[in-house]
């Protein structure tokens, strides 16, 4: 049996799909100075211009420009899906390996600690942590790490059980294999899909949560955010404005979710031999 | 009677005997086995005086030191105190002489008797052996084989010899000839000392009460036949053993490597010996002595690779092993036979340290293992059950044989790359890069056990466990692998656990058989006694099993138990 889901989902139209939006986003949040002669703090006198040459989306109630905002929100919410990631997932694997690996008192103490975080109501913990520590994006970053690795560490922990009982790496230790060897030629390669999967799913969680919290008010003042934003649109339902101003934005925030949720999507189904299509490779 | 002490015999710069000793009292007989070249036949020529050469030592008969004797001397002695029936039976007879006269010639010389007595003696002892005044007539070339081997035992027993020595005397006969010849024999060496110089076997062990094996020009081991036949404890001997075919013997014929060098400094055999160290090749073993048998060998002979005792293991309440204790020689195959369930791969997951034992202790050539670690690894390898999964689907072939390399840090990265070829080569399979880069998925079932194989292989281990390694497989590529762990074992003495729950297939390769149910062994012993003469009904019920033969429950002892079993073997 031998599967690489890596290369298989490079032929997958659903995750093309999912790597061009998220890609085009990147390149969006990249060059977003030049494709704007604004800065996003820039005070252009306007107050809820609608679209013309100079502003693409108009400007909003401070007279900023929009489309300039839109592109470095997307800055942000790059930054948190991938720092979230990287620090989750890392969190994740560490934790959730050793605790499989070590067993015993070790792994009862992460296991129970696991389950005590997963039963916080995250959004609740967080907003009253943030509103007590002053919100900052480093501390938001941080936060969502903190209450999202505890799932990672679960599915990392029950594959490396598994792992470790597969006939090749007792054969390994047989061999005279050392924990060092097995980790690093037996269990990470057999990881790395779930890994991959893990840090999207952490990635879609994180741009969701930060969105989801700058829109209720707890984000840094000086960063532009999408949910942020959004939230200031809202205000002004009662005018026009918010087509250009709202749907734009939440036009944005789907995207990337979506961008992520096929890219994970097509992992999943390559990995799990259930989710397969026309599967005869065994 | 007989004695011999230290005995050199050299042609020239070549030395043939480095130092016989042997002794037989009368009524004894000593049977000397050997290959070709090891100086069996020069034993016996220099006992007659025969053998040219310049010997020293002593060999002394009926008091006399036979080497310090004239010739003249030697000359009265031979025909009527010692008689040697030589190998060759064509050249031995005169052509142009009728057999009576030939042999009333032995009788003329040894005693002053007149021509008709001679005469007459000689027919009445060419009738003991079975021929009749009509064939005491004939000339030799009117004889069969069988015929001229008997003048020549009758021309030997004339004079009544109290020494007999028979080289070869069947060797080329055919087994009724031979065994009408071994029954003359039996009654002809009564009463005497009797040397049988012979590379049969079955020859030995049916004339012979002592049997002495010699290479080299020197005795490795002496001991009753039986003994030696049955537990050999040189590693020559059992390798004599092992390629001889015998009815008895259900493993299949193995051979030993190398060949037999005169010139060797240290024990003779060190250069073909599986199991030789250091000493081996600096100092001649001397002989030792224990519990009646001989042996020459620096290791005490073939010495114990593993030894379980006592290993208990309980998985909760439930029992998986309890009190199993067993012995694996170097060199040898031990076939753990049993149904599924019975514990046979918990046994050799202990070995291997993947279980703990409760209780009991596993020891490795003589010392006691406390912790599985590299060492121990490179001397222990285990082939598991299903190949498919014990080689990891992201390895390629050449990758999953340098794996063992790598954790053992063994040479450098080319070395490995060339011993992962040796090693591929061994087991044979191809070594081009094409097959290297190979997955396993692209490999049919044996290959991939073969790759399996060659893993555990490349660290060259003393033993090896093979868990069922041949139940996936077709019985064509199951002949192939079996014949290939046979063949290690002839070339590196390795010692292998075959763990199996097929009976047949034990047969063929095992020295050993253990037979194990609901975690305990029932019985172990010699294949060939276990598979003959089965004890433990469970063991008997298997053997039917395994031949066909379903009737019966073995004595009845737990006859509901039994029907289960009958239903999941037959």
């Amino acid at each position: 049996m031998h599967i690489d889901p890596l290369a298989e989902i490079r032929q997958d139209p659903m995750a093309r799909m999912g790597l061009f939006i998220l890609a085009a986003i990147s390149l969006m949040a990249l060059f977003a100075p030049l494709l704007s002669s604004y800065s996003p703090n820039d005070y252009t006198g306007k107050i809820f211009s609608p679209p013309d040459m100079d502003h693409p989306l108009g400007t909003d109630s401070v007279g900023q420009d929009i489309w300039v905002r839109l592109l470095y929100g997307a800055r942000t919410s790059l930054i948190v899906a991938g720092a979230v990631a990287i620090i989750s997932s890392t969190l994740s694997l560490l934790i959730g390996a050793t605790a499989a690996l070590i067993g015993g008192f070790y792994e009862r103490f992460c296991m129970r600690t696991i389950d005590a975080i997963t039963s916080l109501p995250s959004i609740v913990v967080m907003i009253l942590v943030a509103a007590y520590l002053r919100p900052s994006l480093m501390l938001l970053i941080l936060l969502i790490s903190a209450l999202s690795w505890p799932t990672g560490a679960r599915i990392v922990r029950s594959q490396v059980l598994s792992l470790k009982e597969r006939a090749h790496i007792t054969a390994a230790r047989t061999f005279g294999a050392g924990k060092r060897h097995i980790i690093t030629t037996h269990i990470l390669p057999e990881l790395s899909p779930i890994i991959t999967s893990m840090m999207m799913m952490d990635a879609r969680r994180a741009v969701f949560m930060e969105a989801g919290l700058a829109f209720l008010g707890v984000s840094d003042p000086l960063v532009i955010s999408w949910g942020k934003m959004m939230h200031q649109a809202m205000a002004f339902t009662y005018l026009d404005v918010w087509k250009w101003w709202l749907v734009p934005t939440g036009f944005a925030l789907s995207a990337t979710l979506i961008g992520i949720s096929f890219l994970s999507f097509s992992l999943e189904a390559a990995m799990d031999p259930r989710l397969r299509k026309g599967n005869v490779r065994l | 009677m007989l004695s011999i002490k230290d005995l050199l015999v050299s042609f020239g710069k070549k030395q043939i005997l480095r130092g016989i000793d042997l002794s037989l009292e009368r009524g004894e007989c000593l049977a000397i086995i050997g290959e070709s070249g090891a100086g069996k036949t020069t034993l016996g020529l220099s006992i007659m005086g025969l053998a040219g050469g310049s010997a020293t030592g002593e060999i002394s008969f009926q008091g006399k030191n036979l080497l310090a004797l004239s010739p003249e001397e030697l000359r009265q002695l031979r025909g009527r105190e010692m008689a040697m029936v030589f190998q060759n039976v064509e050249d031995a007879l005169d052509p142009v002489q009728r057999i009576e006269g030939q042999i009333a010639e032995a009788i003329a010389v040894h005693r002053s008797i007149s021509a008709r007595s001679a005469r007459e003696a000689a027919l009445q002892h060419l009738l003991f052996v079975g021929l009749d005044s009509e064939k005491a007539r004939m000339y030799p070339h009117q004889l069969s084989g069988g015929e001229r081997q008997r003048v020549l035992i009758a021309m030997a027993l004339v004079n009544d010899p109290d020494l007999l020595i028979l080289d070869e005397p069947t060797a080329s006969l055919d087994a009724l000839t031979k065994a009408d010849m071994v029954r003359l024999f039996r009654s002809s060496i009564l009463g005497r000392v009797c040397l049988v110089i012979t590379h049969d076997i079955s020859l030995a062990a049916d004339l012979a009460d002592k049997m002495a094996v010699l290479y080299a020009g020197r005795i490795v081991e002496m001991g009753s036949v039986q003994d030696i036949l049955r537990t050999p404890r040189h590693p020559y001997t059992r390798g004599l053993i092992r390629s001889y075919p015998s009815m008895n013997a259900t493993k299949d014929l193995q051979g030993i490597p190398g060949r037999m060098d005169h010139g060797l400094s240290g024990c003779p055999f060190h250069e073909r010996c599986t199991q030789s160290i250091d000493i081996c090749s600096r100092l001649v073993p001397p002989p030792q002595e224990k519990d009646g048998r001989t042996i020459a060998c620096h290791r005490g002979g073939i010495v114990p690779l593993l030894e379980v005792e006592g290993i208990s293991l309980n998985f909760d309440s439930y029992s998986a092993l309890s009190d199993v204790s067993l012995t694996l020689y170097e060199g040898e195959t031990l076939a753990l036979v049993g149904e599924s369930g019975s514990g046979k791969t918990t046994l050799s997951k202990v070995i291997m340290g993947i279980y703990n034992a409760d209780k009991g202790a596993i020891v490795l050539e003589g010392q006691r293992v406390s912790k599985w670690d590299g060492a121990f690894y490179s001397r222990v390898q285990m082939v598991f059950q299903n190949p498919r999964e014990s080689v990891s689907h992201r390895m390629n072939v050449l990758e999953a044989v340098l794996e063992p390399l790598q954790v053992q840090n063994l040479g450098s990265p080319e070395e490995r790359i060339r011993m992962a070829k040796e090693v591929l080569d061994q087991v044979e399979l191809p070594n081009d890069d094409d097959f290297l880069r190979r997955y396993p998925h692209e490999l049919s079932g044996g290959e991939v056990q073969r790759v399996a194989i060659a893993r555990a292989m490349v660290l060259r281990p003393k033993l090896l466990i093979a868990d069922e390694p041949t139940s996936a497989l077709d019985p064509s590529v199951q002949a192939k692998i079996l014949k290939l762990l046979l063949n290690l074992q002839e070339k590196t003495g390795l010692a292998i656990i075959f763990i199996t729950h097929d009976i047949a297939l034990a047969r063929k390769v095992s020295d050993q058989i253990a037979v194990m149910r609901e975690g305990r062994i029932v019985e172990m012993g010699r294949a060939n006694e276990i598979l003959a003469e089965p004890r433990h009904h469970y063991t008997r019920l298997l053997v039917n099993c395994a031949g066909g033969r379903s009737e019966g429950n073995g004595g009845g002892l737990h006859p509901a138990e039994d029907s289960l079993a009958i239903r999941r073997f037959c």
